[in-house]
């Protein structure tokens, strides 16, 4: 039981992190300046290797290799939230992105470094200097484009309006909510919300970007339990493209 | 990821050095005789400015080009230590170009002068890369043996007499080593692989066998621009002694796999000792050097597109108040 | 439209006699020149430029353009047009430096000096 608590929490973390990070290296070789390309490709392949790590976990709790699981199921059986899917749109979209992720991913691995479960309160202090840089990153680029000029505001409070739901969705509660509180692996997805929110909003005023109503809150859920948008199945198998040409074989 | 600066063969040699002051020249000659750098405020020869913003340049393009037949991998590489080493690899490709362009940059040429003649096809970059990928064995060929010819040069260039230059590519050349491993276990983990990974691997080698021949470029003629070029330090080896050194090294290695060259008539010519070849199509080069080739529209299309995506990030953040200051080093 | 080998460049239906206005001056912003120290305790030193449009995002573009490998204590970055430097018409100002002996460890040799007296207490 407490197993399949722990493993439904690194599902849903190991799946984000490789589909953000998949999402965000589309952009290497394609980024709005060189110097950007560099850094954007850098913190994708950071979420690779963070999810490769969480994937080692679930193997070692008895699941397949990491390279079979991540790259042999179908999207219905993926437990990212529906956000991490959605195509790149545009750089505004992106960033975006990339700063409610990343700070969401960086209070979660905050929470975990004290986790009871040690394992992965070790992978959690490993990777804590990569999130700082990635949420460096986010701030920086939130709040410069959020404050300086018309057209990159409009495209920022934009950008934050379409997310918004879909970013909520990431904080889907999952059926060991309680029991992963009790046993002191994880503290919750309620906490972990408050913390993000409390977290985001002197960023996004700096920004001079609004968060939507309150009112109009409708979290996009579903990612957890392995409901999707058409968008992922179209993106595993492009991944999963040259792996499955042959499976038993090493690449 | 560069062969060597294509100089028009029939440009004219002749005025290359008219109107130079005669005693700056001399003092600028045997400072590069004397194997020191020339520095960016260093007085110069118009000429020597003119063909390394040429040759800096084409390199620039070169990565910046030669980051999307790799990259059409990018989001297919299998397993996550592929996935991760082939992200790795298209931004090294992209870091060399901005290393490339900020040093073209010290002579004198803005970064958006050198991009503008990119996109509307007015610069030249390396020929390979109007080619396809057309499998994931494709990129795994490019980047051993594309980035083994790129050694070559960028070593040999590493030592030429342009301070910028040499810099830039001594950090290249370390990186491209990393590259190197990469493309050869990729490589060698398909020729030793299952039959349909051997396939794969093998028709990858003949399709990009004749671009890898032209990758040096064709034979030097000998003229009097190309002697000055050498004298200078600008151009460091003769296209046909690149091409030797690379099949030199990489033809046994390819012959070790059991791979076959698309070549019955490469040897190693014991008398000579050196290579026998089929003379590579140069008709063909020249069709594709001058927009012919498979990809040559589609590179720049996505060029232009990436270009233009991304011009609101960079006009949002532009300082108005700033002036362009030519980069030190 | 564009089919491409690459998916991602299919998917941006992108015509392949798309034309965009020239960059402008500017367009890729100022430079700054990057200083990297490897470990606390050795020097920075100058490793290139970054293109950026204020300091915080010439070091997050620092630490990847020139930190990507191998290890790291800090970066600076300044802005080019903060750098003042000599020029190289004048290193002739440097020239005789190397020479002035009475400045250097190895323009003193006291030991012919040392030997000789002691030779001389011997005898």
């Amino acid at each position: 039981m407490k197993t399949e608590a722990i493993k439904e929490l690194l599902y849903k973390m190991a799946d984000d992190l490789l589909i953000i990070g998949h999402r965000n290296s589309e952009w290497t070789g394609l980024g709005p300046i060189l110097e950007e390309d560099i850094a954007f490709s850098s913190m994708a392949q950071d979420k690779i290797g963070q999810s490769q790590a969480l994937f080692q976990l679930l193997h070692e709790l008895g699941e397949q290799e990491p390279d079979t699981v991540a790259f042999m199921r179908n999207a219905n059986q993926f437990h990212n939230a529906q956000f991490l899917e959605l195509p790149n749109g545009d750089y505004d979209f992106s960033l975006m992105r990339h700063f409610l992720y990343d700070v969401a991913d960086q209070l979660r691995f905050e929470m975990l470094a004290n986790s009871s479960y040690e394992p992965l309160a070790k992978v959690a202090r490993k990777v804590k200097g990569e999130l700082k840089y990635h949420v460096f990153h986010a701030n920086t680029w939130i709040t410069k484009l959020g404050a300086a000029t018309e057209e990159s505001h409009v495209r920022m409070q934009t950008a934050l309006n379409d997310s918004w739901n879909y970013a909520l969705g990431l904080f889907e509660e999952g059926p060991f909510e309680k029991q992963l509180a009790e046993e002191g692996i994880f503290e919750g997805e309620a906490a972990l919300q408050k913390r993000w929110l409390e977290t985001i909003t002197p960023v996004l005023d700096k920004a001079t970007l609004t968060i939507p109503a309150a009112s109009t809150w409708e979290p996009k859920l579903g990612g957890r339990n392995c409901f999707h948008t058409e968008h992922l199945q179209p993106l595993v198998e492009e991944m999963s493209e040259v792996f499955r040409v042959d499976p038993s074989a090493e690449w | 990821m560069y062969g060597n600066a294509y100089i028009d063969p029939n440009e004219k040699a002749n005025g290359i050095l008219a109107g130079e002051d005669p005693i700056k020249l001399k003092e600028f000659e045997n400072r590069i005789a004397r194997g020191e750098k020339i520095e960016p405020k260093d007085w110069m020869p118009k000429e020597y400015r003119k063909q390394l913003i040429r040759m800096i340049e084409q390199h620039a393009h070169s990565e910046i080009i030669g980051a999307l037949p790799e990259g059409t991998w990018i989001t297919r590489a299998p397993g996550f230590r592929r996935k991760m080493a082939l992200m790795a690899k298209v931004q090294d490709e992209v870091g060399h170009a901005q290393l490339l362009y900020s040093a073209a940059e010290t002579l004198g040429k803005s970064r958006e002068d050198m991009t503008n003649d990119l996109i509307i096809g007015k610069s030249k970059y390396s020929n390979v890369f109007n080619y396809p990928a057309f499998t994931w064995a494709d990129a795994c060929i490019i980047a051993w043996l594309i980035d083994a010819g790129a050694i070559i040069n960028q070593v040999a260039n590493a030592k030429g007499s342009y301070g910028p230059y040499c810099r830039a590519l001594d950090r290249i050349c370390t990186e491209e080593s990393f590259h190197l491993k990469y493309g050869h276990d990729n490589v060698v983990t398909l020729a030793t692989g299952t039959p349909i990974q051997r396939k794969m691997v093998q028709e990858a080698l003949t399709r990009w066998w004749p671009p890898i021949m032209h990758f040096f470029g064709p034979s030097d003629k000998i003229s009097q621009h190309s002697e000055i070029l050498m004298r200078w330090k600008v151009k460091m080896a003769s296209n046909d002694d690149m091409r030797q050194q690379f099949l030199n090294m990489y033809v046994p290695k390819i012959w070790d796999l059991g791979l076959v060259l698309p070549d019955p008539n490469l040897k190693l010519n014991e008398e000579t000792k050196k290579w026998d070849y089929t003379e590579p199509d140069w008709d063909e080069f020249k069709r594709v050097i001058n927009g012919g080739g498979p990809c040559n529209a589609e590179r720049l299309a996505v060029r232009r597109m990436a270009e233009e995506r991304g011009r609101w990030v960079r006009k949002a953040l532009l300082n108005k108040s700033e002036q362009y200051v030519t980069p030190l080093a | 439209m564009i089919k491409s080998l690459d998916p991602r460049i299919t998917r941006e239906n992108i015509s392949e006699n798309n034309t965009i206005d020239p960059l402008t001056p500017m367009d890729n912003w100022e430079t700054y020149e990057v200083f990297h120290q490897k470990k606390r305790g050795d020097q920075h030193m100058h490793v290139g430029i970054v293109h950026a449009p204020n300091p915080e995002m010439a070091l997050l573009f620092g630490k990847d353009q020139y930190g990507r490998r191998g290890i790291t204590a800090n970066i600076w970055v300044v802005k080019t047009a903060n750098v003042f430097c000599t020029e190289y018409e004048d290193q002739d100002m440097f020239e005789t430096t190397p020479e002035k002996q009475y400045r250097e460890a190895g323009g003193y040799k006291v030991m012919d000096k040392i030997n000789k007296y002691k030779k001389a207490q011997k005898a």
